[in-house]
């Protein structure tokens, strides 16, 4: 993997804004940032990333099956006890995921780490899809890449397949904080992907959705929500107003109830718990686990310095790990590696396609996306990003 | 890749940002506490600021009575 400077369109600020890609800079500071891009080759995308995103995902997905069945997990993830049932139903239901984004820490040499799983409420994924291959396709034109550069880049096409098996005839409601132009965006361009796949559709705010005395979720115009795509995490909903109302309403949501458990930090530890030593994933413990086995270092003398050290890791994984998690290893991992990845999961199938530039030693919410791009017969991308609120994406 | 595949946008972008439900994009002038949202009608309305999910003021429904404000 390497990062290679490049020129930068000269006009990318309006080609964004006629697309729609009004979030291109946030808070004054570039989110899109292609002056640069990083090239793979063909076996680092396909057996490098894309086989161990296959192999992560099988292995939260085990957790997941694990974790429905076990009471003691669902109460280490802090998840409220009225909601197991929801979410168990969900899974035992078999309920589709359409998508969902594994953030890993890689450098092209050893295996690819996971940091995080975005699983719930994944934003970039119009970056991704589309805004990174409008500029592949213009540095080609304008001879900023060679012209046998290509991209490892299918997101498009297999998010309408995905929207067509979904939809089955629905309508699909998406729902989402809409104040915010990056969760509109993203919105936006999944109500397209939908609507090519054949489906009616109605974008509405979240707190818009309303409630009807015969049990179900409505919209303004009163239209029954049967199906809704919601790019609004469930850790929220649970707690919001109608929150409650979730448990009987006969709605089916994108992503299911059942994500609710990957979509949690604190499956980091318990992946580490199911697989440990596993060489996609870093160390990561639950807090009060990491105290009691941190003290048992620290009684035997000659491994202080070691626990020592790691305590000092979790402390810097703590800014991103929070709420009683932490990955020791995560904020090391970090300081090294120049990009992150980000490894797709779209309908259950493994895509590879976006990279951040941390801004700092460790993966926070204020990173750029950068082009993703591969070199012959390699594959190229590019982008970047930089969430405005904090919510789990 | 390349070679076989197009990437077409059929709502997004201002070609068809107007007119399609795709007005999402934020604008001001609402004043404090209230935000421009698009309405049933197509125009735009001022509403409070995010609630959450049933955090708005009309989120309850009577069944065939239309909306029952305030909550009930």
């Amino acid at each position: 993997m390497q990062r290679l400077a490049c020129t930068e369109r000269g006009d990318w600020r309006s080609t964004a804004e006629q697309c729609g890609f009004d979030f291109h800079t946030i808070d004054g500071e570039r989110y899109w940032d292609e002056r640069a891009y990083y090239a793979f080759t063909l076996d680092q995308i396909e057996h490098q990333i894309e086989q161990p995103t296959s192999e992560i995902d099988a292995m939260c997905l085990e957790l997941v099956a694990h974790a429905i069945e076990d009471e003691r997990t669902l109460r280490r993830l802090k998840i409220p006890e009225a909601f197991w049932p929801l979410i168990s139903e969900s899974w035992y239901r078999d309920d589709a995921s359409l998508y969902g984004r594994l953030d890993l820490s890689y450098d092209g040499r050893g295996p690819p780490k996971l940091l995080e799983y975005n699983a719930d409420t994944p934003t970039s994924i119009f970056e991704t899809a589309v805004f990174q291959w409008t500029w592949l396709e213009q540095a080609i034109e304008r001879q900023i890449v060679p012209a046998h550069a290509d991209q490892f880049n299918s997101i498009h096409e297999r998010l309408i397949e995905a929207w067509k098996k979904l939809g089955q005839g629905r309508h699909l409601h998406l729902a989402g904080m809409t104040e915010s132009s990056e969760d509109a965006g993203t919105l936006a361009y999944l109500e397209d992907a939908a609507r090519q796949a054949g489906l009616a559709t109605t974008g509405i705010d979240i707190e818009d959705i309303g409630w009807r005395d015969d049990g179900n979720f409505v919209d303004l115009d009163e239209r029954t929500i049967e199906l809704a795509f919601k790019l609004y995490p469930w850790e929220w909903m649970f707690h919001d107003a109608f929150g409650a109302r979730l448990i009987k309403a006969p709605t089916r949501w994108i992503e299911p109830p059942w994500k609710a458990v990957l979509s949690n930090k604190g499956i980091l530890a318990l992946l580490w718990e199911m697989f440990p030593g596993h060489p996609n994933l870093l160390p990561a413990y639950f807090e009060d686990d990491f105290l009691r086995a941190q003290a048992a270092l620290f009684a035997r003398g000659r491994q202080c310095r070691a626990g020592l050290r790691r305590r000092h890791a979790c402390e810097a994984g703590r800014a991103i790990w929070r709420r009683g998690f932490c990955a020791p290893g995560a904020g090391a991992a970090a300081e090294f590696f120049r990009s992150i990845p980000g490894a797709w999961e779209l309908a259950d199938r493994p895509h590879p396609l976006r990279a951040l530039n941390p801004r700092g030693r460790e993966p926070d919410h204020r990173q750029q996306f950068a082009v993703l791009a591969a070199r012959h017969p390699v594959k190229t991308l590019s982008a970047s990003r930089s969430p405005s609120t904090a919510r789990p994406r | 890749m390349k070679r076989s595949r197009r990437v077409v946008l059929t709502m997004m972008g201002t070609a068809a940002a107007g007119a399609v439900s795709m007005s999402f994009v934020p604008r001001s002038g609402c004043g404090p506490g209230l935000t421009v949202v698009p309405g049933m009608d197509g125009k735009p309305y001022c509403r409070a600021t995010y609630g959450g999910f049933g955090g708005a003021p009309h989120r309850f429904h009577g069944h065939g009575h239309g909306h029952a404000h305030g909550g009930g």
